[in-house]
């Protein structure tokens, strides 16, 4: 440069005055920032001198070369021709360097050249392979999606599908669940009944009965639940091991309801593996039912009852004692697979409370203690329980009231444990009954047991029935007869046994009263006595009950045909002549093995004259069946007739 | 599709996911139809657009009516949980009456049967 360098210098950083209003408002320049200052430097920057000075220096040039050509250096103006646009090039690529590198200034306009005609062809063409590639991109995304919504809506089907069959039988909620946990739409199946909740009696729904639905591997609907955390009762007596039946479904059910994550789940169907959720909820649901059974149980065993006594309590177990020498216990325990089974075959083993199964020693010993069927009693605790819950949860829900809260404040303590003890103690109190009728039926051909169900689970109802020989003696003979009129006949004789609880009494006709004996007519002989007794008295007061009606209808028959003949005890005495007497006598003895009633002749002489009482000759007949019993009377009564000694005869 | 072999409202509403998958499946076909190097076949696209729109109509229809047609969510009013507790006592003693005759039956075959 041939001029001299300038300096700017930047103005102090006092604010200067711009302008002053009227009013008195002084007016500051706005402050400029780096940016702005460089741009207002750069703008200051005058061209223009450039541009004359290349236009002057042009003309210098052709001046000087034209002078001076001849004493110069020949490229000495191209030199320095270069230099010049090598400084004004420089100047300029500051300059867009700075415009570069600035945001605040930009290109205010540019003329394009014009394009060619190639380069407009390889433009549309570059833009239109773009547009191709783009749509076969979209093309790839909306199949790519069409399979994976297609595959999402196969398995939300089959999830859907399942819980729908669920529905059916359970009851389903859902939570929406407002965390992006996607593998939990919030499902859950409430296995409580909220109509049988009532605040006052306490009950708490469990805590299972609140089930989440979840999505296994494969997107199927799956329940997860641990293998022990549902229960069964058990029930049973201390010291009797049995066989427990119930153990043997909750196998089967064990097989059936593994939710292992293994990989034969992929081999079980749709429908399949909704059965096997459908019966695991079936279960919780048992579960859920026999835990409020025990919670019932365990607060009645507290109130005072007639039937039982606790004798032990521990968790989820309940034993107590019910009379008759039996001892019942009660648990709760936990099914599943992890439930431990272990099978002994030695000698009894005391029965452990957590789940143990140990095989029976014999049928024998239960029917020995007469304790009734285990099966048949959980059933029927559980049926009474049912029933009074639910006809306590009908109730409510007839009388909404108030009343219904004080009614069940009285009906707090139903003396279910009671009753359901009472009935197992008279279960057992009349299986030993049974035992001991049957020891007497058994032995005697002519007498026949017969059971009638009472529909009364503290009563029991036996008779006793003996079938008579038809009298050979026509009608028309008869010369006395009863006061109303009928003539007694008598086929068949009852004893009726009736069991209430634990007390037996007996009812029959010709009952062997000594006291009525006194003023014996015949209407009085058939009369209906009912009496009580005591099991060890049993076989022997049947047995003399049976006699008497025998002796009874012997007694009828002769007098039928006009013999004189009355009746003692047991016995049967016929006249022969004046003083003279035959007597049918019967032995009652229920150890006999051959049958417990045998006979006895006995022939009294009565019309002795020494002092020494009455002698008497007897003879054993032993055990007669009825017809022979009868034909025995016939005989003695045609010898009443002939007045023979009846003892030659025989 | 036959309208009569839809009968449930689940049925219809499954049709329609399998439409929405289907209408999905043609928009990528007319997109590869389109970008194909030597140019779309007008008919192809045509007919796939047709298709497409149909179905959204269908689609479309369809929802309303379901929208329309469904029924407000009730809570639980009856609950038979205690009729199935009744039930499995009940087969607890079909059970229990099953063994006994078993046992029954298994007692009378020891004994030659008389005439």
């Amino acid at each position: 440069m041939d001029s001299d360098m300038e300096i700017s210098l930047d103005r102090l950083p006092i604010k200067r005055l711009e302008s002053i209003e009227e009013n008195g408002a002084e007016r500051f320049p706005s402050d400029v920032n780096y940016d702005d200052k460089r741009v207002s430097l750069i703008r200051r920057i005058d061209f223009a001198w450039a541009l004359e000075e290349e236009d002057e220096l042009k003309k210098k040039k052709q001046k000087k070369s034209s002078k001076e050509s001849s004493e110069q250096w020949q490229w000495k103006g191209m030199v320095e021709n270069l230099q010049l646009a090598h400084q004004e090039l420089s100047v300029i690529i500051d300059l867009i360097n700075t415009v570069e590198a600035n945001d605040a200034v930009t290109v205010a306009g540019m003329t394009k050249p014009k394009p060619m005609p190639n380069e407009l062809l390889s433009d549309l063409a570059v833009s239109t392979a773009t547009k191709l590639q783009s749509y076969r991109h979209l093309g790839k995304y909306f199949k790519q999606s069409a399979k994976a919504l297609e595959q999402k809506v196969n398995r939300e089907a089959r999830f859907y599908g399942a819980l729908i069959r669920l529905q059916r039988n359970w009851k389903v909620k859902r939570q929406r669940v407002l965390a992006s946990n996607a593998s939990n739409e919030g499902f859950t199946i409430d296995l409580s009944d909220s109509s049988l909740y009532d605040p006052t009696s306490g009950f708490r729904p469990s805590t299972l009965s609140t089930i989440r639905v979840e999505h296994d591997s494969a997107g199927m609907l799956a329940i997860n639940l641990p293998q022990d955390s549902w229960y069964s009762l058990r029930f049973g007596f201390v010291g009797l091991n049995s066989i427990d039946n119930p153990n043997e479904s909750a196998e089967h059910i064990d097989s059936t309801t593994g939710q292992d994550t293994t990989s034969e789940k992929l081999s079980v169907s749709d429908e399949e593996s909704v059965k096997e959720t459908h019966s695991l909820l079936r279960e919780v649901h048992k579960s859920i039912f026999a835990e409020q059974l025990f919670d019932m149980l365990n607060r009645e065993a507290f109130s005072e009852g007639v039937g039982f006594s606790i004798s032990g309590i521990r968790e989820n177990f309940l034993e107590m004692s019910i009379g008759q020498g039996a001892s019942l216990f009660v648990s709760l325990y936990p099914s599943g697979k992890n439930a431990s089974i272990k099978k002994s075959e030695s000698a009894i083993v005391p029965m452990e409370s957590s789940g143990g199964i140990e095989l029976v020693e014999g049928d024998s010993r239960v029917k020995k203690l007469g304790f009734p069927s285990r099966a048949s009693y959980d059933i029927y605790l559980q049926q009474i329980f049912h029933e009074h819950v639910f006809g306590k949860a009908k109730d409510q829900t007839k009388s909404k009231s108030s009343q219904a809260s004080n009614q069940t404040a009285k009906d707090n303590n139903s003396g279910l444990l009671d009753h359901f003890c009472l009935s197992l103690a008279h279960r057992i109190f009349s299986t030993r009954v049974v035992v001991q009728l049957e020891s007497v039926v058994c032995k005697v051909p002519y007498l026949h047991l017969i059971s009638h169900p009472t529909w009364n689970s503290r009563t029991s109802s036996w008779t006793v029935c003996m079938t008579v020989p038809p009298s050979i003696i026509p009608q028309g003979s008869s010369e006395t007869q009863s006061l109303d009129g009928k003539r007694n006949l008598k086929t068949q004789f009852r004893t009726k046994v009736v069991v209430k609880d634990d007390c037996i009494s007996v009812e029959a006709e010709c009952t062997p009263n000594v006291v009525g004996l006194l003023k014996s007519s015949s209407c009085n002989l058939f009369s209906m006595n009912k009496y009580e007794c005591d099991l060890a008295d049993l076989p022997v007061i049947i047995l003399q009950q049976v006699t008497s009606q025998i002796v009874c209808w012997l007694l009828e028959e002769a007098r039928t045909v006009g013999t004189k003949a009355s009746r003692d005890f047991l016995s049967l005495s016929l006249e022969i002549v004046e003083g003279e007497r035959v007597s049918l006598v019967a032995q009652v003895n229920p150890e006999d093995a051959k049958g417990c009633i045998s006979w006895w002749l006995v022939m009294e002489n009565g019309c002795t004259e020494e002092r020494k009482g009455v002698s008497e000759s007897r003879k054993l007949l032993g055990h007669l069946s009825l017809d022979v019993l009868y034909s025995v009377l016939m005989d003695l009564i045609n010898l009443c007739g002939s007045g023979r000694n009846p003892l030659d005869r025989l | 599709m036959d309208p009569q072999t839809q009968n449930t409202s689940l049925q219809r509403l499954q049709n329609v996911e399998r439409r929405v998958v289907r209408v999905l499946d043609i928009a990528g076909g007319v997109m590869d139809e389109l970008a194909s190097p030597s140019g779309p076949k007008k008919e192809f696209v045509n007919s796939h657009c047709r298709e497409f729109m149909q179905s959204m109509k269908d689609i479309q229809v369809t929802l309303r009516e379901e929208i329309k047609s469904a029924c407000e969510y009730r809570p639980f009013e009856k609950c038979d949980y205690n009729a199935r507790i009744a039930n499995e006592i009940c087969l607890q003693k079909l059970e229990y009456v099953l063994t006994q005759l078993d046992d029954l039956k298994q007692t009378a075959d020891r004994y030659p049967s008389s005439s």
